[in-house]
């Protein structure tokens, strides 16, 4: 039996197989998961927003400069290898647009460029990712298999 | 900022005085008694606000405001759908049904229905306060509740760790709820409650 183990904003969670993990609602924010394939063990984090810009202290999963970090060394603690992870990355939407004003440095677009920033940093490779648009998202992710189920109200269902 | 009870009540008068005539507006334009209750004004944190507007996964039609002027903030509504179709099908005088998320006459009736409301609050607002507030073109979503809300939240790239909600409940026409959030930006809070003298 796998457990359905949620994710909440600002938060991270890890797990191993069969557990699935999951995050709702998500908007600008993202949903970053990780996993060892062989390990069979994964975690996700909900992201708010791209960089913590000094405040420290507070609560590192909110930011995707400090999420990642923290997200890496806990699966590592589960038995993961580093050089085994992947990622895959679902969020980052404009849910409003103002009629007449371009919209500055939209946060869900600068989310996403931050996350791919922290990948790269880290060296693990992003398998697939789902972000932009203007709809929300609610996120399965399967640390087992890797496979990573996209839903939404009105743009249908997917797995990634 | 830490916000002490005497403000707090001054608060919860301010938005009283405000969904009033935001209420009173919207029963002009639906020629139909509408209530709103007395706001409950609370600061929350950032990560349990979403849930104060309900199940985050369940689609709503949210109209967003941006309040402009000396102590910017956010105003929004939130319908559930079903509330939104009846709130259309009452300003075209009809019974025809409305899908939300692709019929453009309704989408933007429903922009009214929050343009209206939000400028009564915000004209109500600054006859009390003295500090000049313009609302913004309005814009609707209409989409996972959670997902629309924390776009609002982090819309200006930051999060203050407690969201200072004024909140209220609209009620009137049999079916309708909805809900009136009042944001106030950082700094705009003292100074609404500087110029109301608490």
């Amino acid at each position: 039996m796998s457990n359905v183990i949620s994710v909440g904003m600002a938060d991270l969670k890890v797990a191993k197989a069969p557990d699935i993990l999951m995050t709702a609602g998500l908007g600008s924010c993202i949903g970053i998961c990780i996993h060892d394939p062989l390990q069979r063990v994964g975690g996700m984090a909900h992201i708010m927003l791209p960089t913590a810009g000094g405040s420290n202290g507070g609560n590192l999963a909110k930011y995707a400069d400090t999420a990642m970090d923290v997200l890496v060394e806990e699966v590592l603690r589960l038995g993961a290898v580093k050089t085994r992870l992947r990622a895959k990355i679902a969020g980052g939407a404009q849910m409003f647009s103002f009629p007449g004003k371009p919209p500055v440095l939209k946060i869900g677009d600068r989310n996403a460029e931050q996350v791919i920033i922290e990948l790269k940093r880290l060296g693990i490779p992003l398998l697939v990712s789902d972000v932009g648009g203007n709809f929300g998202r609610t996120i399965h992710f399967d640390v087992g298999t890797g496979d990573l189920k996209v839903r939404t109200i009105n743009h249908g269902e997917k797995v990634i | 900022m830490e916000i002490n009870q005497i403000q707090l009540d001054a608060l919860r008068e301010v938005g009283n005085i405000g969904s009033g005539h935001a209420a009173t507006a919207l029963s002009t334009m639906l020629n139909r008694r509408i209530d709103m209750s007395i706001p409950e004004v609370r600061a929350i944190e950032f990560d349990k606000a979403p849930a104060v507007i309900g199940n985050i996964e369940v689609p709503q039609a949210v109209i967003y405001v941006k309040v402009e002027g000396d102590a910017p903030g956010k105003a929004v509504f939130f319908f559930p759908l079903q509330s939104a179709e009846i709130l259309v099908q009452a300003l075209f005088g009809t019974n025809e049904s409305f899908d939300l998320f692709s019929n453009e006459m309704a989408q933007s009736a429903m922009k009214e229905v929050g343009n209206i409301m939000v400028s009564s609050f915000l004209m109500a607002l600054t006859q009390f306060s003295g500090i000049p507030l313009q609302p913004s073109v309005p814009a609707l979503a209409v989409d996972m509740v959670g997902a629309i809300f924390d776009a609002i939240l982090l819309e200006d790239g930051v999060l203050e760790d407690t969201v200072l909600f004024i909140n209220t409940q609209l009620s009137g026409l049999p079916q309708i709820e909805g809900k009136f959030v009042f944001l106030p930006d950082e700094g705009s809070l003292s100074k609404l409650l500087g110029a109301i003298g608490v």
